[in-house]
């Protein structure tokens, strides 16, 4: 079935808070784990599929973030129509953007959207007035459903998982469809997808927007859930960061892309006890796995899982 | 021009006429005025030596260079100027020497994406999966099979493209460019590294493409099979048209043997 997988995870997600009542491993960093998942969901559909390399996600995640700050904070906006304005703006950025960038290929287009990513940075920092500089804003009010005030942890885990399995349900939808293909097309042969007949600037354009979506919408979540925003949540390492929990988990797939989130999420969690040593197991931790397992976690594992249970059947049909 | 035997009775509108059509880069003239017309239903050959414009002229047809100078009609509508994806629309699909394969895909996923220009759906309905696009995904996968059954491919449509020999992953590019339902099929160099026996399964592709209503336009450097397969042939040489004619047309012209078929070979199988 081709959701089936989608469904045990999403099982998996429900049971977690039901099996673990109160723990802070699965409210908080489970909850900061669902939001990577939508940022590298969403850049894996950039960087995976179509093949385009951003080095400035963190940027969208910020704008979505810092529009729902804004707005709900300064002029006491609604939160759904503060999250909408920010989404609306991410997209609309992006899409100015895509047309001159992504004509860039490799390198070049990892300069821009580098340099992209670090002028957004320097307008939170530099921009005051609006954002409240390096400081940050404070006192982002609790984010409204339609009536229903989302507080604590153990709500927002509900909210974040809801959204990452929304975010994880569109990927799938539109990699398994022509959409898809034709993004994997202009990965796999440019010029061959065009003769095939697909626009292939406009299907850049269509999925860089859709990436800056999805990050602009966890960052809207994010804002809410920490009711307080900082320019540091938005810097080059959080760009990289996203750009290592795609490859890491193993790209073109959107389960190896929220594979990745989640270990990098955990990792972190995991290595404060190391203090000053993080870093350094980290980094090991990382180009281990590139070694070992180069199409990443998610693919390797399940190759190797799959030759495990090959070799099983045979081992007990020849006993 | 006098009309040759191989032709129909009655004799079709062309459905290319290039005119005129000049290619430089820099200082190099890759094609010096080109003007040939290709008439619907026929397999029309392309030949010259290496460096004759073979290619660059199917990259200036396809919209992958903008030619210098001339006029490429197709169909009765202009093609100089237009992106590769709409000439594409317009009826035109290609395959490529070096092969240019989706190899991130399947064989069938490869042939889906042939048939672009023929899904309708877009975006937002495509993410909310909506009933509309399960459809339309069916629609494809039949679509595909029926052009990969065609080129006997069947069997191979859910390995992944990579997975292929050579002369099936060139037998995959002809499958696509078919899903495009094309009028027009450009076929660059298809037999080249294919061994004897897949060649004479190519000429009989070829013979079905055209039997199914599709004109070929084939560049290619096998003689048996160009003799063979193709109603009219085209002569380059340095970028100019050497000669023009039938296949027994050409094999007879002196200016071709002097220049390429090399003193009085004759192709005959």
């Amino acid at each position: 079935m081709r959701l089936a997988g989608f469904y045990a995870f999403a099982a998996f997600v429900a049971l977690l808070p039901v099996l673990f009542r109160d723990n802070y491993f699965v409210t908080v960093v489970g909850a900061s784990a669902g939001l990577h998942v939508i940022l590298a969901v969403g850049l894996n559909l950039l960087m995976g599929y179509a093949g385009q390399i951003s080095l400035g996600h963190a940027a969208f995640f910020g704008m979505g973030a810092y529009a729902s700050a804004i707005l709900t904070t300064r002029f006491a906006w609604p939160g759904l129509l503060a999250m909408a304005a920010g989404l609306l703006v991410a997209g609309a950025v992006a899409w100015l953007l895509a047309r001159p960038i992504l004509r860039l290929r490799g390198h070049y287009l990892a300069m821009a959207t580098l340099g992209f990513g670090i002028i957004i940075h320097v307008i939170m920092v530099q921009a005051m007035r609006w954002t409240g500089g390096p400081d940050g804003l404070a006192g982002i009010p609790p984010l409204n459903l339609f009536g229903w005030t989302v507080e604590g942890d153990q709500q927002w885990y509900g909210v974040i998982a809801a959204a990452m399995l929304l975010a994880i349900w569109l990927s799938l939808n539109l990699v398994d469809s022509q959409v898809g293909r034709a993004l994997r097309a202009v990965h796999g042969s440019e010029f061959a997808a065009q003769m095939m007949g697909v626009d292939t600037g406009r299907a850049k354009t269509q999925v860089f927007v859709v990436s800056a979506l999805f990050a602009a919408f966890a960052g809207s979540l994010f804002a809410h859930q920490q009711a307080f925003v900082s320019p540091d949540s938005f810097n080059l390492i959080v760009s990289v960061e996203l750009v290592t929990m795609v490859v890491l988990g193993g790209m073109a797939s959107t389960f190896g892309a929220a594979c990745g989130a989640i270990a990098l999420t955990l990792l972190h969690q995991g290595l404060v006890v190391f203090e000053d040593y993080e870093m350094l197991i980290h980094g090991a931790l990382l180009m281990a796995v590139m070694i070992f397992l180069p199409q990443g976690l998610f693919v390797g594992l399940s190759q190797g899982a799959q030759r495990l249970w090959v070799l099983a059947k045979r081992r007990w049909r020849s006993s | 021009m006098t009309a040759p035997a191989t032709l129909p009775d009655f004799t079709p509108p062309p459905l290319l006429v290039v005119t005129g059509v000049e290619q430089s880069f820099g200082g190099v003239m890759a094609l010096a005025g080109v003007s040939f017309q290709v008439p619907a239903g026929l397999i029309y050959a392309v030949i010259g030596p290496n460096g004759a414009g073979k290619t660059t002229l199917f990259n200036d047809l396809c919209g992958f260079y903008q030619p210098s100078a001339g006029s490429i009609r197709f169909d009765g509508h202009e093609l100089c100027g237009l992106p590769p994806h709409r000439i594409a629309a317009r009826g035109m699909a290609r395959t490529f020497q070096n092969l240019q394969l989706f190899f991130n895909m399947t064989v069938v996923e490869n042939v889906m994406v042939g048939c672009h220009l023929r899904a309708r759906t877009g975006l937002l309905a495509v993410a909310l999966r909506l009933p509309q696009v399960r459809r339309e995904e069916r629609q494809l996968r039949v679509w595909a099979r029926e052009a990969l059954e065609l080129c006997d491919l069947a069997h191979r449509a859910e390995q992944p493209a990579g997975a292929l020999p050579y002369g099936l992953m060139k037998r995959v590019e002809i499958a696509r460019a078919l899903a495009a339902k094309p009028r027009l099929l450009l076929l660059d160099e298809p037999a080249a590294g294919l061994n004897d026996t897949e060649t004479l399964a190519l000429r009989e592709l070829i013979a079905r493409i055209r039997a199914s209503g599709v004109t070929v336009l084939l560049v290619e450097h096998n003689m048996p099979l160009v003799m063979n397969v193709s109603d009219r042939l085209l002569v380059l040489d340095y970028g100019s048209v050497l000669a023009e004619g039938t296949p027994a047309e050409i094999q007879a012209d002196p200016r071709v043997i002097a220049a390429y078929l090399g003193g009085a070979v004759q192709y005959a199988v």
